[in-house]
């Protein structure tokens, strides 16, 4: 029998790492659904000292980790001793990934909660009935559920009915006063004989679809993560307090079975609104504060998805491709104001007020490149961004070397959200410039054909010198405000009419 | 007191329980809670359970606590939930009771204060001596698997029945 002389390797490594422990050490195995792993440990280490040989052995970060023995969660303060994990036992494993993390954060955290609904950016957004209209009818699925049910194309239609759900969506407080009333009303009208099998009806055949729709939508997106509002359909038709469709919302609240009013959850439902949002009368898609809210830009959480994103492109991908962003997009370029809006606030260019100028004149070029197809799909081959990446590191490393030779570079700092798609854009403020010489002609040229923007070789009046013209022959004699206006739309004529004349005091 | 408990007791716990299973004869309570004891710290199952004494030192093995992670591609995924588990004087012939602690939404679990009715749980209806706590928590997690439950909205993670 060959003597154990030589201790366990495992044993003496760990002895010598944790020489100030007093260390019996014992073998844990740590399982997950996934894979086991057998970690030796000194027996009178804490929890947390654990959790760091196991996150490096399952190569997760440390806060990501969940231990469950004997029934019971881990606490990073508590000691192995305590909880009686002895040689030979297990302990259960569970990797929080990241968007769980998020949302349980999010969740966690009212208060960010309201500083995000308080963002004027939200508000502003939240109050374009059109805008949001636009972002929802996009959807694939709810244009699916809208054929199934033409009664919630009206809704959506009825602008009316949009502000109030803005407005409530807005305000926790006057929502889950609205979810009592209904409630109540719900609850009066299943005494009715027969009501009860008509709600039921109805919820089965259209709200259903419409949360999984919503919840889809939201669900797929890394956006979804950030509103952490997987349960925005509060729904279950067993129960017999709630939640009913709602043909025609705005009916007259009589108890007529055919027109009902929707409810929201069950006091569960109701005491956690802010976070998880169930349709009702007012707010029929279920549009969660904070699902809206996150969609934002300027959320801590979106600042950490920025990071991620540069870390990571393959994320970019995805969310670029998100039908959802897509929309957003479109709808972003159709508003002007509101992108601009978005841009001023994104705290990226917050510090530079000169960036936010360029970013501002170069705005609808800059939405017209995200939609351009081409550029989308630059985007979203990871190897083409490298490129972008690489020669926006060059031209910044150009800079700093050579600052005299660049000056019409725009730093690099612009395009850390997006990278690429504004460096071209950048670049081309030219009008502002000194006339570019030689190898910055080149350089600018090059980028330009990159931007696949070929408006953009001559200033603004040059370009729309047309339309200038067609504007001061209809009568718009301010020629600064006309080019502003057409700046701002792109040279759409039609649009900018309608900016000069609703910047006029009526 | 918790000497009584490790692991060591076992292996001839296991075998006449074995052979007392096998004969027909009614194992005694404690003896095979203490077995559950035993499968629990040894993790024994696919590891998206875990059960184990409330306090160790309660002599009469009656209040257990228990662990679900909820299972992927539900509603459920990645949430852990919390449950207490009482086992009577007559268990195992008679079947435990079992509330959830962490909220939940799932058919078959009262929404006020989590007790899950066992004969609303098709598996758990007919109870038999040999189930265990193990199988409680499996089957319920298995619930939570079924089409009825598995997109069942849920509160947010963190909430606990306030009974």
């Amino acid at each position: 029998m060959a003597e154990n002389s030589g201790t366990d390797p495992a044993v003496e490594t760990n002895t010598e790492e944790n020489a100030a422990a007093s260390a019996t050490i014992i073998k844990v195995t740590v399982k997950t659904p996934k894979d086991k792993e057998e970690i030796a440990i000194a027996e009178d280490s804490s929890v947390s000292q654990f959790k760091e040989e196991i996150s490096k052995r399952f190569k997760a970060k440390q806060d990501q980790l969940v231990l469950i023995f004997a029934g019971k969660i881990l606490k990073d303060g508590d000691t192995l001793g305590q909880h009686g994990i002895k040689d030979g036992l297990t302990v259960h494993l569970v990797i929080k990934t990241l968007q769980q993390q998020m949302q349980r954060q999010l969740m966690s955290n009212p208060e960010m909660l309201s500083q995000i609904m308080e963002n004027p950016l939200v508000q502003s957004m939240m109050s374009n009935p059109d805008l949001m209209r636009q972002m929802i009818v996009a959807n694939p699925q709810m244009q699916q559920l809208m054929e199934r049910n033409p009664e919630i194309s009206h809704m959506l239609n009825n602008p009316e009915l949009m502000r109030q759900t803005m407005e409530l969506a807005r305000n926790p407080a006057m929502m889950q006063e609205m979810m009592r009333n209904q409630d109540r009303a719900l609850s009066n009208l299943e005494s009715i004989p027969g009501g009860y099998n008509a709600l039921r009806r109805m919820y089965t055949d259209i709200q259903e679809p419409m949360f999984s729709a919503a919840r889809e939508q939201f669900g797929n997106n890394p956006f979804s993560a950030l509103g952490g509002n997987t349960d925005n359909s509060g729904v279950q038709p067993s129960r017999t307090e709630n939640r009913e469709p709602l043909p025609n919302p705005w009916g007259p609240p009589d108890a007529s079975a055919a027109t009902t009013t929707t409810t929201s959850g069950t006091a569960t439902t109701t005491s956690s609104t802010t976070s998880s949002t169930t349709p009702s009368v007012s707010n029929p898609l279920g549009i969660s504060s904070s699902s809206l809210g996150n969609g934002m830009f300027n959320s801590p959480g979106m600042q950490s998805l920025m990071q991620q994103i540069s870390e990571n492109p393959q994320l970019m991908q995805n969310m670029l491709s998100a039908p959802y962003m897509r929309t957003m997009m479109q709808s972003l370029s159709q508003n002007p104001d509101i992108a601009s809006q978005v841009f001023t606030n994104n705290p990226l260019f917050a510090g530079n007020p000169q960036l936010q100028e360029q970013m501002r004149q170069q705005l609808p070029v800059f939405l017209q490149q995200m939609q351009n197809p081409e550029s989308l799909s630059v985007m979203t081959n990871p190897r083409a961004m490298r490129a972008l990446m690489q020669i926006q590191e060059g031209l910044q490393t150009l800079q700093t070397e050579a600052p005299g030779l660049m000056p019409s570079l725009i730093p690099g700092g612009m395009a850390a959200g997006i990278p690429g798609a504004p460096l071209p854009t950048g670049v081309n403020v030219t009008p502002e410039n000194p006339p570019p010489s030689g190898p910055q002609q080149l350089m600018q040229q090059m980028l330009q054909m990159f931007a696949g923007g070929n408006a953009l070789t001559q200033t603004p009046e040059v370009r729309f010198q047309q339309q200038l013209e067609q504007l001061s022959a209809m009568g718009f004699i301010n020629r600064e405000a006309n080019l502003q206006a057409l700046i701002a739309t792109g040279g759409d004529i039609n649009a900018a009419i309608e900016r000069l004349l609703g910047s006029q005091p009526s | 007191m918790r000497r009584l408990f490790t692991v060591g007791a076992s292996p001839l716990l296991s075998n006449k329980m074995a052979a007392a299973a096998g004969s027909g004869v009614k194992v005694p309570r404690n003896f095979r809670l203490l077995e559950e004891l035993e499968e629990g710290q040894k993790g024994v199952g696919d590891g998206t359970v875990s059960w184990g004494l409330e306090d160790d030192e309660d002599m009469t093995l009656t209040r257990w606590r228990g662990m679900i992670i909820g299972p992927p591609r539900t509603i459920y995924e990645n949430r852990m939930y919390s449950l207490r588990v009482e086992c009577g004087p007559r268990y195992p012939e008679t079947p435990p009771f079992v509330r959830f602690v962490t909220k939940i939404n799932l058919n078959g679990v009262h929404n006020s204060n989590g007790v899950v009715d066992m004969r609303a749980v098709s598996s758990l209806a007919k109870w038999q001596n040999s189930y265990s706590i193990r199988v409680v928590l499996q089957e319920l997690r298995r619930l939570m698997m079924c089409k009825e439950n598995m997109k069942l909205p849920q509160p947010p993670e963190g909430q606990i029945f306030s009974n």
